[in-house]
């Protein structure tokens, strides 16, 4: 009796009776009408009774003893999970790629959510600043009564020059400021401080921030209109606490008058020079007179810039503003219960911030990985079918 | 004793106690570790290792398996861990203990079968040398070896018999009527 092909592949299964009792009637069947398929299977059960037929090999003397004498050197009791040793595969690879990712991931991002240093462009600053200073109501520069009633002390520095006649009746003074202030939120007081500078009609002539060992403080120099001066130190004091205060004015009206007439007096030396030049007829006389009116053009300029230094000093008051952040707002209560819920808002939402940054950024990558990931899949999968077919 | 009194207590960390346990094993575990290495040095750090990492994992036996699958288990890993760090050198020393010191003509004939039976199971690609180790020498079933190896019951078929295949070209030329007198 034949049957469909031989059974060669089934025939080591069925030495161990591993195989279904319906293909054993097949194997079976198959047996009776094939020599070959008989023989095979008379080798493979001679093969398979030399291999049951090898001696064990029982451990060598003193296995035992080196077994407990290592465990006992490394004192160890049973520990939970069994991990005994990173087998380098496919897998480890992998997964230490995406340790590796995933921690230079961290690192960036960390970074990211480190308290910057603060760099404000001064375009920049400026602009936040009125836009945070029109939000906030309470420092809005209003003209006030005190600036008004200050006002007349320094009523219209800017006539110097357009009216030197005036000059012995109006007092010439520098005035400058020193404030040192805490304030409660030091970003929000730069702001305004900078909104303050833009409402007056001033600016911020030089700033220095730094943040060392967490409370941030900085430096500000303002320059203001003189017949704001006033206003402004107003507006900036209330700003946070004020530490220090020195406010000083220098009265330079004897040095601005003497200057003055200094200038007229050359300036009447140049044109009788400038005569005298017109009627001279020889060249040594000409020349002398020409050395003498260089002379006093030079000494009328560097004259005339010092007035013009002066006046500039006295047009724009000087107000520096040092600032630092209350290192513990203590304020009238035991608790300061607002503050407290000010920062874990604001702790909240920089972490919700920082994770969706996070996902953001890792979505982004696994998306520039897609590519890769597909040439690994296939790699594996290559290797895989390799691997198969060998065993 | 029991055994899993024995085990109980290993786990609690009483090295005697897990001294038994080596000691019942140790032969077995030491024997698969020799079929799959191939040699004497490579069998002595498989079963070392495999009983070392067995006491440091004990807490993850829970008993599914016997303990003797288990210990299989492991050091088959610790002997394929073994082989592949040294993938190429199929050569299996001559066993000193096969060439009995009194030496009659019919026990040189059956060194000389044993030797010729190591080195064919050396020759084995390390996946069927061990399925047919497990099968054929240490006599375990095929769900065992299935554990054992954490392979479908499929292929350990597929491996036993392609292992034995092989064997069966290796070995050919042996007579068949003295192996079966031997038994």
């Amino acid at each position: 009796m034949m049957t469909r092909g031989h059974v060669t592949e089934l025939l080591s299964p069925y030495l161990d009776e591993q195989v279904a009792p319906g293909e054993r009637e097949r194997i079976e069947a198959h047996l009776r009408g094939c020599q070959a398929c008989r023989a095979h299977l008379e080798s493979l059960r001679h093969t398979v009774a030399l291999v049951r037929g090898a001696d064990p090999v029982p451990a060598p003397a003193g296995f035992q003893a080196a077994v407990r004498s290592r465990l006992a050197a490394s004192a160890a009791v049973p520990r939970g999970g069994r991990l005994p040793r990173l087998r380098l595969s496919w897998k480890t690879a992998g997964a230490a790629a995406a340790v590796f990712l995933i921690g230079i991931f961290s690192v960036s991002l960390l970074r990211d959510a480190q308290p910057k240093a603060v760099t404000v462009a001064p375009e920049q600053a400026m602009r936040d600043a009125t836009q945070g200073y029109a939000q906030d109501p309470s420092a809005k520069p209003a003209p006030s009564a005190p600036e008004r009633a200050v006002a007349p002390r320094s009523a219209a520095p800017g006539t110097i020059a357009t009216a030197p006649s005036d000059l012995m009746t109006t007092r010439q003074i520098i005035r400058t400021a020193h404030l040192q202030l805490a304030v409660d939120d030091f970003d929000g007081a730069v702001r305004a401080l900078l909104g303050i500078a833009d409402g007056v009609g001033g600016f911020v002539a030089s700033s220095s921030y730094t943040q060392m060992g967490g409370a941030p403080e900085g430096v500000f120099t303002l320059r203001v209109p003189a017949e704001r001066f006033s206003s402004t130190l107003l507006q900036v004091e209330r700003l946070g606490t004020v530490e220090t205060r020195r406010i000083g004015g220098q009265d330079v009206t004897e040095e601005f008058v003497d200057l003055q007439a200094r200038i007229r007096n050359l300036e009447r030396h140049e044109s009788r020079l400038l005569s005298f030049m017109e009627r001279a007829t020889r060249v040594s006389d000409l020349l002398a007179i020409e050395q003498e009116l260089a002379r006093v053009r030079g000494e009328i300029e560097r004259l005339t810039g010092r007035q013009r230094f002066l006046a500039n000093q006295v047009d724009l008051a000087t107000v520096e503003v040092a600032m630092r952040q209350k290192v513990a707002p203590v304020g009238g209560s035991f608790w300061d219960l607002d503050g407290a819920l000010r920062r874990m808002k604001a702790a909240f939402l920089t972490t919700v911030r920082q994770l969706i940054a996070a996902v953001e950024k890792i979505a982004v990558v696994a998306a520039a990985l897609v590519p890769v990931a597909v040439v690994a899949v296939l790699i594996w999968l290559a290797v895989r079918r390799y691997r198969l077919r060998a065993v | 004793m029991d055994e899993s009194t024995l085990i109980t207590r290993s786990r609690a960390g009483d090295l005697e106690a897990y001294d038994h346990l080596v000691g019942a094993h140790q032969d077995r575990i030491y024997h698969v570790a020799f079929r799959i290495t191939g040699n004497r040095e490579d069998a002595w750090d498989a079963a070392q290792d495999a009983f070392v990492r067995a006491y440091q994992g004990l807490r993850s036996f829970r008993g599914e398996a016997g303990f003797g699958t288990w210990l299989h288990r492991i050091a088959v890993n610790a002997a394929l861990d073994i082989v592949r760090r040294r993938p190429r050198t199929v050569s299996s020393d001559p066993d000193p203990q096969w060439a009995a010191p009194d030496d009659p003509a019919d026990q040189a004939v059956r060194a000389d079968v044993q030797r010729r039976v190591q080195s064919a199971i050396a020759a084995l690609p390390p996946e069927q040398r061990t399925a047919v180790a497990l099968r054929d020498l240490q006599g375990c079933s095929y769900e065992e070896i299935a554990r054992i190896l954490q392979v479908p019951l499929g292929t350990v078929r597929s491996r036993i018999a392609r292992g034995r295949e092989a064997l069966r070209g290796h070995l050919a030329d042996l007579a068949p009527a003295r192996t079966e007198e031997d038994r």
